[in-house]
This record gives structure tokens, sequence and C-alpha cells, in this order.
């Protein structure tokens, strides 16, 4: 069959299936196939009935989608944390060109979390009554209390209005929990680790259909070393919806 | 015995003594160095697991410091006491878990840990592809490898870690094997980058 | 015998799960596979046609409500569409044709919040599905979601609510 006329699906996965491809289980949806491909045949039909217990991958006997993900999040220790974050920097560090790539990278790495960490949060709150947020102000509430009380334990510290900039917020955290351990040399200049967080803040905000650019900028205060301000600038286009919506 | 004994108690107590936090964080963030570093080598995953053990290396090394300062541990005397350190002290500080130590050879060098849990791989399943490569080559906590050894060669051991089984591709459980190659005599080790 | 068309869409208004069924709660014989979709082939068709225009509706209330649940939001000549929507902008569509099973003609408004209810609950328990495939981290957001684990538990959740 030539492959010239095959129209691809518009979805990739890691996992590279092709349009030969069909589950030996009948499991398993394939987006080249689409519906037919998990269609329900009298064998899945019986297994689904009956209940029976079926080997489909590796994992299946001890498979992630057995694990609550709503009980109570087991604890680790703050310097495993601390060590492998410093390995990070120190790979990335090799691996970049320059603070700003260097940031870059970092905020890529907290991107994938953010995403991930903000259906989690929301998915657990859902047990008590819960909402989803639709306003500028709603979602920075959300992340500067809940989500960062999800992820490091407290909320964050402060959380302002830029008065001269028209669309830009801040998050401030006084004693950011990636930085605690992190000494910067002086020829890094104003590098600040928390563009990781940064990262993190970006991602959820980005998922959540409010497109920003999230910058990490440490800003001391006398008896706080640490403090960074992280500074949420929030694109053009959310303005005009939260007009067009809410006003 | 009586000594291991003793710093299974404290450990307890240093368990929340500790500063904890939320294990996700740490169990998403090396998801994400894994799945970055599999897109940088380009799903080359023999490289994947060597640069996994070079970082765990490098901790290791710095690691093993704050353990000795923790626990005040003494030198071991055995290598049975090293595994027994380990698996009941060191590996409970650190990640909270604690995983039995099996199959000794019969020289003592030789003896495998079995890890019950492994919050670094909480929630990962290896993508099926028609090939399986990444069942076949890739070793999702070789990190730990690499932490031990870079830790237990500053304690002048010189040691081979290499995982054995794994859950995530489907066996029975997660093994870790340890071999002791020898005592280093005041050597410093260059740092792996 | 009602069939569904459940598809999970990504952000960029592509598909990344599709599945059809129908109930499994049958006594009603002549159905040769508890389960398999009777839908005709030219519905079959238009199903992701119907999903994707649904699209325009989902986004509206969007932003008009607080709510992830979206509830009915369309119907199309005797298919009704539900709809749930998640934080990270995740949409469940849910298309299925209005036939009663063999019970009396009377669809009770009783009968009607009880399947309002279990649709809810089938779309509750799909996204804690999703975002335990989400926390995989060799799965990024808007790939497909071809794990057959996946699609089994999906099928159970189907099989239990519907």
């Amino acid at each position: 069959m030539s492959n010239d006329n095959i129209i691809y699906p518009s979805v990739h996965s890691f996992s590279n299936l092709s349009l030969s491809d069909s589950s030996r289980t009948g499991f398993g949806y394939n987006p080249y196939k689409g519906p037919s491909s998990n269609a329900i045949t009298p064998e899945t039909s019986n297994i689904l009935i009956n209940k029976k217990t079926v080997s489909l991958t590796p994992t299946s006997f001890d498979s992630i989608y057995d694990r609550n993900i709503l009980k109570k999040v087991p604890e680790i220790s703050l310097s495993s944390f601390s060590f492998l974050f410093c390995e990070i920097v120190n790979w990335t560090r090799n691996n970049s060109k320059g603070i700003q790539d260097l940031e870059q990278r970092l905020n890529t790495l907290g991107y994938q979390i953010g995403q991930r960490f903000l259906e989690l949060v929301k998915t657990r709150e859902r047990i008590k009554y819960s909402k989803r947020e639709i306003k500028i102000l709603e979602i920075l509430q959300f992340i500067h209390g809940a989500f960062w009380k999800s992820i490091f334990g407290k909320t964050a510290n402060e959380l302002e209005k830029s008065q001269d900039i028209e669309n830009e917020y801040m998050i401030i955290d006084d004693i950011p929990l990636v930085s605690k351990f992190i000494s910067v040399p002086k020829d890094y200049g104003n590098l600040s680790c928390s563009a990781f967080t940064a990262g993190i803040i970006e991602g959820a905000l980005d998922s959540a259909c409010f497109p920003a650019t999230v910058t990490a900028h440490s800003v001391p205060k006398e008896g706080l070393p640490l403090r960074t301000v992280f500074l949420i600038k929030f694109d053009e286009s959310l303005y005009t919806r939260e007009n067009l919506r809410f006003n | 015995m009586s000594k291991t004994t003793r710093y299974s108690g404290d450990e307890m107590w240093k368990n929340n003594v500790e500063k904890i936090q939320n294990s996700e964080l740490f169990t998403l963030t090396y998801g994400s160095v894994v799945s970055q570093l599999c897109r940088d080598f380009n799903n080359n995953y023999q490289e994947v697991n060597q640069q996994l053990d070079r970082m765990g290396y490098n901790i290791g090394m710095r690691l093993i410091e704050e353990f000795l300062a923790k626990t005040g541990a003494q030198r071991c005397q055995t290598f049975k006491e090293t595994a027994e350190m380990i698996s009941k002290v060191g590996f409970k500080i650190f990640l909270n878990i604690q995983p039995t130590v099996t199959n000794w050879t019969q020289d003592g060098k030789t003896f495998s840990l079995v890890l019950n849990e492994n919050p670094l791989a909480d929630f990962v399943e290896l993508p099926m592809g028609p090939d399986n490569r990444i069942c076949r080559d890739l070793w999702y906590s070789q990190v730990l490898c690499g932490v031990l050894r870079g830790a237990l060669q500053m304690v002048q051991l010189d040691v081979d870690v290499w995982f054995v089984k794994d859950v995530l591709r489907g066996d029975d459980q997660t093994e870790l094997r340890l071999r002791l190659n020898k005592f280093l005599k005041d050597e410093v080790p260059a740092g792996e980058d | 015998m009602s069939s569904y068309y459940f598809v999970i869409i990504g952000t960029r208004d592509n598909p990344i799960y599709e599945l059809e069924f129908s109930s499994f709660r049958s006594g009603v014989s002549g159905i040769q596979v508890p389960g398999k979709s009777q839908f005709s082939p030219s519905v079959k068709e238009i199903l992701p046609f119907i999903s994707h225009s649904a699209l325009d509706i989902i986004e509206d209330a969007q932003w008009s409500t607080n709510s992830f649940n979206l509830g009915k939001i369309d119907s199309f000549y005797g298919l009704m569409i539900n709809a749930f929507i998640s934080q990270g902008n995740i949409k469940y569509v849910l298309c299925y044709d209005a036939n009663g099973s063999g019970t009396n003609g009377s669809s009770s408004p009783s009968l009607n919040k009880n399947d309002e209810n279990s649709i809810k609950q089938f779309f509750t328990e799909a996204n804690e599905l999703y975002v335990k495939c989400l926390l995989n981290p060799f799965y990024s957001v808007n790939n497909a979601i071809t794990s057959p684990d996946f699609d089994h538990r999906m099928k159970l959740l189907a099989r239990k609510y519907l």
C-alpha cells in the first residue's frame, strides 16, 4: 500500500506506532487508525465483563493507574532534592552556552513539572469542592496559595501587581526551596536558580490558558538574602479576553 | 549488630528532624531530567544510562559528607556492616525507604539490594513500542548506582554497582548489585564531569 | 441500546484518545458483543466532526463558568453531546444517541438525572486516569495516549458507569 495518501494523525507519541501496528491484546489506542484500533471485540468484551486480570504492559500488575493520587503524599528529605537539583544545575551548566541559556534550560525543565502539578493539585482539590479558575486574579491567587503550598509546603509570601507596567504581576517568595543550598559564584552575575521555579509557574499558567513568561529575580532584603521575585508577564491577548468576558 | 541497631533507632528520630517536603517534586524533577536526557541523546539509552551514572557519582561524593555528619557513623569494619549501614540508615535518611540486603556471595564481596519501593520511579511507565528498545536498554534509576559508587569511593571502597532487575521492565522486583573490588589507600579520586 | 463515542481532546484541538462503545448494562438479547458500539457507518463517519464542532461551544462555556463538568452542551439529530473540561484545558467529550434501552417509552426526569450523574462520575474518573497518565515523564501534553493499560482502565470505567 503506497504511503502517499495516508493522512498522519496530528498527535505523536513516544512509542512510535504506525498504521500497520495492531494491538496483540486488543487494548491500546492507535492514533493512526482511530477508534477502530481499540474497538471492543468479543475477546475484550469478555475480559471486561468478567473482570479478568490481563497483563498488557510490563508493569501491568503494578500499574501506575492503580496508584491513588488522592491520598496523602509521602515525604522525602530536603537534602535529597537539594543534591539532585545541584547536580542538575551542574549538568545544565556544562551543556549551556551562557547565563541566559542556562536559565532557559532550567525553565524548560520546570515547565513540564508545572503542567503536571497544575492538573494534579486541581484534581486533588476536587474532593472538597473546588472550581476551575478562569480569571487572571483567580489563577494567580491559586498559584500563590494552594499550588505553592502543595509543592513547597508553604504558601508564597506576597502577590503584587506592578504599578508602572500594565500586565505584570509579581509573586514573591522569601525563602525559595530550590536555591537554599546553592551559592552563585560572582562570574555568573545575576543568575537565579529559581529559573527552575519560574518554569514551574510558566508551565502551570500556559497549561491553564493564561499564556505568560515568567522570570525569576533575586531581590534580597535585610534578613532575607534569598528573597526571590517571580515576574509574570501575561500576553496581550489575555487582556482582550478578560475585558470581553468579565467587564 | 549493636552498632547498627543503635543507628536504626537514631535514624528514625533523625527522619523526624530532617526537613521534609513533597516527594512528588523530587520524583517529577528526576523524571523531567530523564526524559530530557532521552531527547538530548536521541534515544540512545546506553548514553543516557552513563550520563545518569555520572550525575549520580557527583551526587554521591557530596552526599557521603552529609551522611557522616548526620549519623556520626564510625568506619565499618566489614563489608557486611557497610551493607547494613547503606540499607538501614542511608536509604532511610535520604529516600525514606528500606531496601533488603540479600544474595551474598561466598566470599562476602558481592550482595544485592532489593528495593520494595522506588520513589524515583513513581508513576513511570516505559513507553511500549514495536521494538521495545527502551525496555531493553534503559535503567531508569541508574542514578542510584552512581550515588552508591561515588559515596563509597569517598570512604575508600572501590565498588561496582549495577542494576539486575527493575519492575519498570516487568521484573518482579527492583534489584541492585554491589561488588567490592578493593580498598583504596588515600587516593583522591578525580571528579567525573 | 445506547452507543457512546468518547474522545479526549488536547489543547490544540487534536484528539489524543478515542473510544467507541455501547452500554454494557443490558439484558437485551440480540446484541452479539456486549459493549461493542452500535453506531451505523454513516453515523460513525461524522462522529469526529460532531465532537470537533462542539469545541466552539465548549470554548464559550469554558470562560463563562467555574465548574469542570459542562453537562449537556449540544445535540445533533438525536445525538447528545456532554463535555467536561479540566484546569489544564483538556476536553473530554461524550457523544451518545438518545435511544433508551428497552424500557417503556417514558423517560422520566429522574432517569435523566441519573444518567447525568453517572456521566459526570465517568468524566471525573476519566480525568483522574488522564492525570495519572500525565505524571509519566515519558508522556508529554498533547501526545496520543497509546498505553494499553489506559485503554483497559477506560473501558472498565465505561462498563462501570454507562
